[in-house]
């Protein structure tokens, strides 16, 4: 961390670490936002004092409730406020410099000529106390490492990711289906209007928070695009950083008075930023959680960047597709190598395996020593080709539906990818596509397996397309990285420039 | 809305970047044209000045003009396009004609969101229709210039196919340094420029050549 990490470090420990925090707009008689943030939260572990604030309850859910922020007996690092909005500015106001984050989940600032008057009002009074606001029109944060929540039940335990939101759904989205497919977050922000704190804030923080290893975005509007670009630029990609943009337009929403200006769109200039940055565009919730599964369970290699895969698994038509697909992303399906193909010769795969890249081992291949056969098999393709990455896919009904194969293969199968990764010592970046049909019997075999692998740090996809996709994002962040470091390493060393003349 | 600036005085702009233009003079009268000619070497361009937005569209334009019964006849052909067309003659552009090469646009807006841009792209008049355009944010560097021009889907045309030499790809880059770069024209006149197009820049083995520059200012500061 440099200094500059440590003092936005510092400066955000009371938003993602509160001491203390306060809920406006809990009630006795409803059941709203404020009553399941404070509910959630509770549940979550947290461990300093709650203030429910309340203009006549003498007691929240079982809490000593408050007439305003400063009757409060404490300093509050983070107020969650959901009530109406022409009633927020006020409460804030009575604050008296003692809240440090206050998180606005109302409406109704900035559509109308009187949302604008009461924005302006919101951000005076902040302003003059040294208050940060979130939102306003937005859902919540949370925060593993500190205890909060504004989603039931998500993970006690930190993860690496962060995800910083526009939407409040989205960001829903994103802890309830990311967390089912095995993303584990450092901080999740729903940051709605970002009429104080934007995307460029916390992408700061996040890439300044040691914490933190990938960052994802869910943009719509950036209030400071020009920071955001810089921001990112700077950074040089230390960091893997994950956009999906909505609404992106393919021409300029200007008029324009020349060719330049209607064909420089927006859509265009948020490919420039990717190609400057390194950071990753995705264009749909599915693409961004397979995209940040990747980065978050696979180490870059910044000295060996990558651009193919070895895809090895059960299906002749899905080998085909995946070369196909392979070509579009611009990745290499390289041929093995003399020493692999000999090496995997020397397993003795039944007729039907064609040794390739794709390489394709029909299920008879894959029950050999009752699914162990992975193991070998996966060694092989890591010592002898040391490929760039790899991608193992399994149909599973193929495993699982069929009587004459014996009930463990499908788990032995997993379980000896598992073994070859730890055998190869993480040295070649390894991918898992695990392929049901969608019926019960299958998903429930699937779940238990797709968490064996992602607790082993093995992304897991749902089609061989994801993966490869997935994949595809990462190598391109590897050589984006990589060419950066050349370019950095190549400045430092590079006598300076000599100025001609002179005395 | 706010109205391109003259071509030649945005050609003086970008010439003073370091952005190649064909030698030129302006005339406003037939007289003034002839005595251009002496001083240009044949064959030459002549060029309506208008406030119109798009010369060639209207017949504005006359190619390779040799001596002086030709500039005569075309300066008639114009005027009779721009009386049909209703559009005041202000004047004519008289430019020396540059040889053949790959036809590229290039340009720079300022976006509301991020600020200066640079694009590169192909297709002359066609370009919206083509929509081979590559976009970067400024400033760029010499790697970003070579990049972009790598991404064009019509890119090989510049490094050379069917027998054709492949063009001095480094003058390209220099044009788009010169308008996307550090210090060049989108990063210190932003405040001023709302959008640049320089369409076509001719790109040959013997360097690139701004042909067409149209820069449009910002409203408020005029």
């Amino acid at each position: 961390m440099t200094p500059d990490d440590a003092d936005l470090r510092r400066d955000f420990r009371p938003l993602f670490e509160p001491r203390a925090i306060a809920i406006v707009g809990a009630s006795n008689t409803g059941r709203t936002r404020a009553n399941d943030v404070l509910d959630f939260t509770r549940a979550m572990g947290f461990s300093g004092p709650i203030y429910p604030i309340h203009p006549s309850a003498a007691t929240i859910h079982g809490l000593p409730a408050y007439r305003s922020l400063a009757d409060c007996p404490g300093e509050i690092d983070y107020a969650f406020v959901a009530i109406a909005a022409a009633r927020v500015p006020d409460l804030l106001a009575q604050a008296s410099g003692r809240v440090r984050y206050a998180q606005i989940m109302a409406s109704g600032f900035g559509e109308t000529a009187e949302g604008e008057r009461l924005n302006q009002r919101l951000l005076e009074v902040a302003r003059s106390q040294r208050m940060r606001l979130i939102g306003p029109n937005c859902l919540g944060t949370y925060s593993p490492r500190g205890r909060i929540t504004y989603i039931r039940d998500c993970p006690t335990e930190a993860g690496s990711v962060a995800f910083v939101s526009q939407s409040g759904g989205i960001s829903t989205d994103m802890l309830r289906r990311g967390v089912q497919r095995g993303l584990r977050y450092s901080g999740v922000v729903s940051v709605g209007n970002c009429a104080d704190l934007g995307p460029s804030d916390f992408l700061e923080y996040f890439l300044a928070d040691p914490d933190t290893h990938v960052i994802g975005f869910y943009l719509e509007s950036l209030p400071d695009g020009r920071r955001f670009f810089e921001t990112l630029r700077s950074a040089s990609a230390r960091k893997p950083v994950v956009i999906l943009k909505g609404g992106r337009t393919p021409q300029g929403q200007r008029a324009a008075l020349s060719h330049t200006g209607a064909l420089a769109g927006d859509d265009r200039l948020w490919t420039a930023l990717s190609r400057q940055t390194g950071a990753a565009i995705t264009s749909s919730v599915d693409e961004l959680i397979d995209a940040l599964i990747g980065f978050q369970c696979l180490r870059a290699r910044f000295d060996r960047p990558g651009d193919g895969v070895f895809v090895v698994g059960n299906g002749g038509g899905a080998s085909v597709l995946a070369t196909d697909l392979m070509s579009r992303l611009g990745m290499q399906v390289r041929a093995p190598r003399d020493d692999a193909r000999k090496a995997l010769e020397a397993l003795e795969l039944p007729a039907g395996t064609s040794i390739d890249n794709p390489m394709d081992t029909p299920s008879g291949a894959l029950r050999m020593h009752d699914g162990h056969v992975a193991r070998a098999l996966l060694s092989a393709i890591a010592r002898a080709e040391r490929p760039d990455a790899i991608l193992f896919h399994v149909n599973m009904p193929q495993f699982l539906t069929n009587p004459s194969i014996p009930d463990a293969v499908f788990e032995n199968l997993v379980d000896g990818m598992l073994e070859a990764r730890r055998s190869d010592g993480d040295m070649t970046p390894l991918a898992l596509t695990l392929r049901s049909d969608g019926s019960e019997p299958i998903d429930a075999r699937k779940r238990p397996a797709r968490d064996r692998a992602l607790a082993a740090g093995v992304p897991v996809f749902d089609e061989i397309a994801n993966a490869l996709v997935a994949l595809a994002h990462f190598q391109r962040y590897e050589r984006f990285r990589h060419r950066r470091l050349a370019a950095e390493r190549k400045a430092s060393t590079d006598p300076p420039i000599r100025r001609q003349g002179g005395t | 809305m706010s109205a391109p600036l003259r071509e030649a005085g945005a050609k003086d702009w970008i010439a003073g970047y370091g952005i190649r233009t064909p030698a030129r003079r302006e005339a406003r009268t037939v007289d003034e044209a002839l005595e251009a000619l002496v001083s240009l070497r044949a064959p030459v361009v002549v060029k309506l000045v208008s406030q119109s937005l798009h010369k060639s569209d209207v017949g504005g334009v006359r190619l390779g003009i040799d001596g002086a019964a030709g500039l005569r006849e075309a300066i008639a052909s114009i005027d009779r396009a721009a009386g049909e067309h209703g559009i005041a003659v202000e004047g004519y552009l008289i430019e020396e004609m540059v040889p053949r090469g790959v036809e590229v646009l290039a340009g720079g807006i300022v976006d509301p969101v991020f600020g200066p841009a640079v694009v590169v792209g192909f297709g002359g008049v066609f370009t919206e229709v083509l929509n081979d355009v590559v976009a970067r944010i400024c400033p760029i560097d010499s790697a970003d210039a070579h990049e972009m021009i790598r991404e064009m889907k019509a890119a090989p045309l510049l490094f050379g196919v069917r027998g054709q030499p492949a063009v001095d790809v480094e003058a390209l880059v220099a044009v788009l340094l010169a308008l996307g770069g550090p210090h060049g024209i989108m990063m210190e006149q932003a405040h001023l420029i709302r959008e640049i197009d320089l369409n076509p820049v001719i790109v040959s083995p013997h360097g690139a050549i701004a042909v067409d520059a149209r820069i449009v200012l910002r409203e408020n500061d005029a």
